[in-house]
């Protein structure tokens, strides 16, 4: 079952380290009138921002946080934001090749990845 | 180096972590939705709390509204404004179209009596079109006339539930086009209707389908509000509170009907179906190009079927078509394991046939965003030409799911050939959110909009204070704003 997959103790330490991380990482805000406009050549980023906006935006908001947690601010790890993706675990739903490709989904890294660095 | 030989573990560790809470606290963590504060006294205004893209200004043009909606121009090019007169938290007040002043007073042109929300204000041919929502009698679209005389084109519309007649919206055909909200969250009424409050003022109210419908025959059973302590219900799709369906089962559809897009001529006259399928469409806008565009509030979390990560939609719409409710999310089936909520059931179809194949959204904007407003640009002197403006009311909260952090509360600009979705005017701070919870004097919560006859600048209906807890929503009067946003530069 995928709701729950955490304990009580583990959300615990998440919460100290995610607490920590925060505040090392400042604000997730990334939106254009507070940071100016994200602007790229690179075609591989500009798709991977269109995708981001049809697969992810609805729940994480720019990376700040909305129905689900922010992420423009958090150390994650490539590897980790495409195990997420595609195990999906906790109330987060998985994405399987069929629905988002392995380029596609290796485009929207790229973007969160930029993103993250954006107005920094 | 000893710190640099730790730092291989401690990073890792670090995002496992995170990983770890990331994955898994979402059923944990309390809701943190941005009505979720307090508010004692008077709302502060300043402009200098909102960012807006460079090279832009925003100004508060009126204040103290209450539970404002819309906002129209007449042939001169003065902004009109429609206070709602109804509030979700079971609110009343006088609905009134209210002239606004260049020193920012208010002039009432009209009022209605006990039967808002008045939703939207269109001009067209010299008159107002106003949207009453019908919370007691009904809906209706009215016309009022520059001197005040009110007059219903359109009355007796299914307006009595969760949702209410929406728009107007004036098409290239010269015709008035309104949206039709559903009675519930997702075609089954139940103990959440009662919580709204029109359950018990209307026990026989359900949702009326455009075309007829083949039921699957799924029921739900809930407690029983209306009648004495303790009772249980059981009630199907489409049907009144405590009345079962059954597999097969036929249900008449009829125009004017739930969930839909409807039109009708300036002068009145027979009501047309455009389009349905649609839970509460809210907003309507025609394109340069004279396509039509609508925003959808998408399913909540709540109620005997709730479904759970429906992002609000802007759907280009074409006339004849079915949009998915209330079997499909997003164009998308809610039978899919991502429209589960945590910890219940996963919603089933209640449709038998699908009145045909919902098609993808021009734009899949935030879970419970409640987009609302929506205009598009057509001035280069204002920017943004041809791209959709959208008023993001902001999430309610917990009444209609849990959501992690405040959602909304602002607006977002649409590019509707890829859907990418910018902002454009949003409350400064570490944190999103509406100004009673994240401080400073801010957009509240922004709820309809539209660009000057001129197209050079944006004027923005900011409803007011609207706070939420788990009993529910609690609007403040004399809170709401009217903002113009231009370029720099520009009077």
């Amino acid at each position: 079952m995928k709701v729950g997959a955490c304990g009580t103790f583990v959300c615990a330490l998440a919460s100290v380290v995610l607490t920590a991380a925060l505040a090392a990482c400042g604000t997730p805000r990334r939106d254009e009138p507070l940071v100016g406009p994200f602007t790229t050549a690179d075609g591989r980023l500009q798709r991977g921002r269109v995708s981001f906006d049809r697969y992810c935006y609805k729940c994480h908001g720019e990376g700040e946080g909305a129905l689900g947690p922010g992420m423009n601010h958090l150390p994650l790890p490539r590897a980790m934001m495409r195990m997420q993706v595609r195990v999906g675990l906790g109330a987060m739903p998985s994405f399987k090749p069929d629905e988002l490709s392995d380029a596609e989904l290796d485009e929207i890294l790229d973007y969160l990845v930029a993103l993250r660095r954006h107005g920094r | 180096m000893t710190n640099s030989g730790r730092r291989p573990l401690a990073k890792p560790l670090a995002a496992a972590v995170l990983g770890a809470c990331l994955a898994g606290c979402y059923t944990t963590r309390p809701a943190d939705g941005g009505g979720q504060t307090s508010f004692a006294g008077e709302r502060v205004v300043r402009a200098a709390d909102i960012a807006v893209p460079a090279g832009y200004r925003i100004e508060p043009i009126a204040r103290g509204l209450t539970f404002p909606t819309g906002v129209a121009f007449d042939a001169a090019g003065v902004p009109h404004v429609v206070e709602s007169g109804y509030s979700y938290g079971e609110v009343w007040t006088v609905p009134r179209l209210l002239r606004i002043e260049r020193d920012g007073s208010t002039r009432e042109i009209a009022r209605g009596d006990r039967n808002g929300p008045w939703t939207g204000v269109a001009f067209a041919n010299g008159s107002f079109y106003v949207a009453e929502g019908g919370e007691l009698e009904g809906g209706r679209i009215l016309r009022i006339q520059p001197d005040g005389r009110v007059s219903a084109i359109v009355s007796g519309l299914p307006s009595v539930g969760d949702h209410h007649t929406n728009g107007p919206a004036i098409g290239p055909d010269g015709k008035i086009y309104f949206g039709q909200g559903t009675a519930t969250n997702s075609g089954v009424v139940g103990e959440d209707n009662a919580q709204f409050g029109w359950l018990k003022r209307q026990p026989d109210f359900h949702d009326i389908p455009c075309q007829d419908i083949t039921l699957t025959g799924q029921n739900f059973e809930s407690a029983d509000p209306i009648r004495p302590a303790g009772g249980r219900a059981t009630t199907g799709a489409f049907s009144a509170f405590g009345t079962p369906t059954r597999a097969g089962q036929v249900i008449s559809g009829r125009v004017p009907c739930n969930g839909a897009i409807m039109r009708v001529a300036p002068e009145g006259g027979t009501v047309e179906l455009v389009a349905w399928g649609l839970r509460n469409p809210f907003g309507l806008a025609f394109a340069a190009d004279g396509q039509l565009y609508v925003t959808e509030n998408a399913f909540d979390d709540r109620g005997s079927r709730p479904v759970w990560g429906a992002g609000d939609v802007l759907w280009r719409i074409t006339p004849g078509s079915w949009y998915g409710w209330p079997d499909h999310a997003e164009g998308q089936s809610v039978t899919k394991s991502d429209f589960k909520p945590p910890g219940k059931p996963q919603p089933l179809a209640l449709l038998a046939r699908p009145p045909g194949t919902p098609p993808r959204p021009a734009a899949i904007l935030g879970v419970h965003a409640s987009a609302n407003g929506v205009d598009f640009s057509r001035s280069a002197a204002f920017g943004h030409v041809g791209r959709a403006f959208i008023a993001e009311f902001g999430d309610q909260s917990p009444t209609v799911g849990k959501v992690l952090h405040p959602v909304g509360f602002r607006v977002v600009t649409v590019d509707t050939g890829n859907g990418r979705i910018e902002d454009f005017a949003v409350n400064r701070g570490e944190r999103n959110g509406p100004a009673s919870k994240i401080g400073g004097g801010g957009l509240e919560r922004p709820l309809g909009l539209r660009f000057s006859p001129d197209g050079q600048s944006l004027y923005l209906v900011d409803f007011g204070v609207l706070l939420m807890s788990e009993k529910g929503p609690a609007p403040q009067q004399r809170t709401g704003v009217l903002w113009r946003v231009a370029r720099e530069g520009r009077p």
